[in-house]
């Protein structure tokens, strides 16, 4: 056992066969740009990492960072996001590649929605079918004409991206509405500079600490005009019991302006008022966490008791900005995302710099067809599910499974989406004993005001039982804190 | 700043110290009982009575000899959760207030708190508590006085400190008054100012419910019920006294007025209040006197509390009533 516990931690790490692995080139041979973190945390030794890893987790837990499960009688059970002291690691000359295919997105899908609810003229033009866009149930009708300051929809985006079996990047999905989980890139961080202070002192990599004022700046950027210099912004959360709320604290604190709930804020002559200890107080910018659906019970449901009544018209005049706008999701809809490349194409005359997953979308008869075909051996997804939730995984599927996604493919062929599977990278990971390979996803966060920023790293999210293709935290997924070397 | 904020502000800092008080009574009392010899429904039972759970228990336990079971009162005051003022039921509600505001309390105070609470709550505060009872109550007193430390050296001193003093003290302030009334209502009215040896022992433990038996000897040569019953209401430099409470409370609650430019009505009745106690502080009370006192003290603190939600947590819209 103990000498066990001196070995180098990778001396034994095999790369799963057929997968791209993210650190290993071969057993035995890092990639050159990840050799040097390899070695220091080879001198390390197994039994210190362990005790490194067991530190985190108590830093997580008295630090609270945590995210809430439903069901428990006080409200939910704080539950902290499995962490993992094994960094991912991106090289230089990939995140330039990744920074440059980001922005270039978000450019596009911006423009796409200033244009779906201005002229339609990419509709018109026929490069995206009306349908597609009219039967998504991110598409607000109300929304049309609507236009917000600066012409920015997507203030803040988190695009996760996969790796293939050859290495390249690609888009899997765009989350352009209230994208959340940046709170943990940043406490990952900051929890990996007290565990791992020997390996990071020696590896120069890019900080991530100026998010939150990047995100400030931006949004304060695109306050009304009747602001001034001093536009007051606040966070706006569901409240205390929300999944996220840890998020939306951190934000706010780090952001340095009020968290606000709902009953915080009431509407009165089209203008968003806070009300305060000395009385009031109008509010300019509003960097709100909650789904559209639930944001004002004047406009959208009714029966939503975490809305402020009269926001979305106080935002239709132009008297407050929201951050993320309203009607985002018609550009993140699964059934939207074939066309992104078509976008890039039609809006900036640009060839798209980062590919994405193949799709087809069974609306198409032709597509459906093939879908219908060959199920087992596709990743098929309702388009409007998230969290790993709603998706059928062919390839590991019963066949009971399959047919039952059968028939709900036919009965709503509009809802449904599949891709080929993609032999998602793995990363070491370290396992309570030893290292092994595990696979992971990114999401990146965008931040756009006046201009476009993209954080430099993002959630490394790792699916931590052997074999898994699923990262959600919902679903047994842990997170990284991710590198981006210096270059 | 934010109502809903300044008034988890408030509550934090209430249920702490609540958490506290009732550490340092819980320990006081059981040190008491080894020195003295009770009748056994004095030995645990007015323990309950001044955390006013005596409906609660009953309820929980209605069997009339469960108020003498000791081992049953100090893990209803401890470990109950469902006791809105047991130790884990303050903590817990704390930390919930520090939680709902923690982008605007210090990061010191949240670790402190939230730290404190899994102790709490994961297995080695029971553990302590189990092993060597009289440490676990000091822990929870030191956690507590951490916490309001951490607070003090790491809050800006402004409106949310402001509200987080204010709270802690009127909470302190009825917990003194809440017991010294509790040797009313169970202990009887002191007999004579020749005091017995066990009633001496009783106002020993009083002091030390209060942390106040030093102070009150540099004071006092002597013990007696009356000057006792003077030292933890009225002497201004006792940090737990009624009057330094809310004396102190009144200095925080001025400084909220004018920082908001609000909330005349509730400095206005904290003044009234503070003002009547210190006309009185030369007064020997005891006994029922001593009792109405307390409770016109303890009454009047409530509608100080319903005046400055009022006034800030829950205000009146103006711009309503002009759309209206």
């Amino acid at each position: 056992m103990h000498a066990k516990q001196t070995t180098a931690p990778f001396s034994e790490y095999t790369p799963l066969p057929g997968t791209f692995d993210e650190v290993f080139e071969a057993r035995d041979k890092p990639r050159e740009a990840f050799a040097a973190t390899v070695s220091l945390i080879n001198a390390m030794g197994a039994a210190e990492l362990r005790t490194r890893q067991r530190l985190a987790g108590k830093a997580l837990l008295t630090g609270g960072i945590t995210f809430n499960v439903y069901g428990d009688r006080r409200g939910g059970v704080e539950r902290i996001f499995p962490f993992d002291v094994i960094p991912r690691i991106v090289a230089a000359e990939d995140w330039e590649h990744i920074d440059s295919g980001l922005s270039q997105r978000i450019r596009a899908l911006n423009m796409f929605l200033a244009d779906v609810y201005g002229d339609q003229r990419i509709i018109a033009e026929g490069h995206v079918p009306r349908d597609v866009v009219e039967s998504s149930t991110g598409f607000l009708e109300k929304m049309v004409g609507v236009r917000p300051p600066g012409g920015v929809y997507v203030q803040v985006a988190g695009i996760d991206l996969i790796r293939g079996a050859d290495g390249r990047f690609l888009v899997l999905e765009d989350n352009l509405r209230t994208p959340s989980g940046v709170s943990y890139v940043l406490e990952n961080r900051a929890v990996m500079k007290r565990v791992l202070a020997p390996v990071l002192s020696k590896i120069d990599i890019r900080p991530v600490d100026e998010y939150p004022s990047r995100l400030r700046n931006a949004i304060s950027s695109l306050a009304p005009e009747r602001a001034g210099d001093h536009p007051r912004v606040v966070v706006l959360t569901p409240g205390p019991y929300n999944s996220a709320y840890f998020e939306h604290t951190f934000l706010a604190r780090r952001m340095g302006c009020d968290l606000v709930c709902p009953t915080d804020l009431f509407v009165h002559d089209d203008t968003v008022f806070v009300k305060t200890t000395a009385g009031p107080q109008r509010v300019d910018v509003i960097y709100r966490r909650i789904d559209d659906d639930f944001l004002d019970p004047e406009a959208f449901r009714a029966d939503s008791l975490l809305g402020v009544r009269g926001i979305v018209r106080a935002y239709a005049r132009g008297n407050v900005t929201l951050a993320n706008g309203i009607g985002n999701g018609v550009a993140d809809d699964k059934g939207v995302y074939p066309y992104v490349p078509a976008m890039i194409r039609f809006y900036l005359s640009e060839e798209p710099i980062l590919g994405q997953v193949e799709t087809y979308h069974c609306e198409n008869a032709a597509e459906r067809d093939h879908v219908l075909q060959n199920l087992a051996s596709m990743v098929t997804k309702d388009v409007n599910g998230s969290g790993g939730y709603g998706m059928l995984i062919g390839p590991r599927a019963a066949p009971a499974e399959i047919e039952e996604f059968r028939q709900r493919i036919k009965q709503r062929p509009r809802s449904y989406i599949a891709q080929p599977l993609v032999e998602l990278s793995a990363c070491p990971t370290w396992l309570g004993d030893r290292i092994a390979p595990r696979r992971v996803d990114l999401r990146p966060f965008i931040v756009t005001g006046r201009s476009t920023w993209v954080l430099p790293g993002g959630l490394t999210r790792v699916a931590l039982a052997e074999g898994s293709y699923v990262v959600n935290s919902s679903q047994g997924g842990g997170s990284k804190d991710t590198w981006v070397l210096q270059r | 700043m934010i109502s809903r904020v300044a008034e988890c502000c408030f509550w934090l800092h209430r249920h702490a110290e609540r958490a506290e008080s009732m550490a340092r009574l819980l320990r006081v009392n059981r040190s008491f009982l080894l020195d003295v010899n009770l009748p056994e429904f004095s030995r645990w039972w007015p323990v309950v009575i001044v955390s006013g759970e005596q409906e609660r228990f009953a309820e929980q336990h209605p069997d009339e000899s469960a108020r003498n079971d000791g081992e049953l009162v100090q893990q209803y005051l401890t470990w109950d959760e469902k006791c809105p003022v047991s130790v884990i039921g303050s903590v817990y509600w704390a930390r919930e207030n520090a939680r709902t505001i923690r982008d605007a309390i210090s990061l010191e105070m949240w670790e402190s708190i939230n730290g404190f609470w899994h102790w709490l709550r994961r297995g080695q505060g029971r553990r302590l508590y189990g092993r060597d009872r009289d440490a676990f109550y000091q822990r929870v007193k030191e956690s507590v006085a951490l916490f309001q430390g951490v607070c003090h050296n790491t809050m800006l001193h402004e409106e949310p400190f402001d509200f987080m003093r204010l709270g802690m003290l009127l909470e302190r302030a009825g917990q003194t008054a809440r017991i010294l009334d509790v040797k009313f209502h169970l202990l009887g009215p002191s007999t004579s100012e020749a005091d017995s040896p066990v009633e001496a022992a009783q106002w020993v433990a009083l002091l030390r419910s209060c942390s106040a038996e030093q102070s009150y000897l540099r004071r006092h040569r002597r013990l007696a019920g009356a000057h006792v019953a003077r030292f933890l209401l009225s002497e201004p430099l006792f940090p737990r006294s009624v009057f330094h409470c809310l004396e102190r409370a009144l200095n925080f609650l001025s400084r909220i007025s004018k920082s908001s430019g609000r909330g005349d009505a509730s400095s206005e009745k904290l003044a009234a209040l503070v003002e009547s106690v210190r006309v009185r502080a030369g007064e020997q009370l005891t006994g029922a006197p001593l009792h109405e006192e307390l409770t016109r003290i303890i009454d009047t603190t409530m509608d100080v509390c319903a005046a400055i939600h009022r006034d800030y947590f829950d205000p009146s819209l103006p711009l309503d009533e002009q759309a209206a």
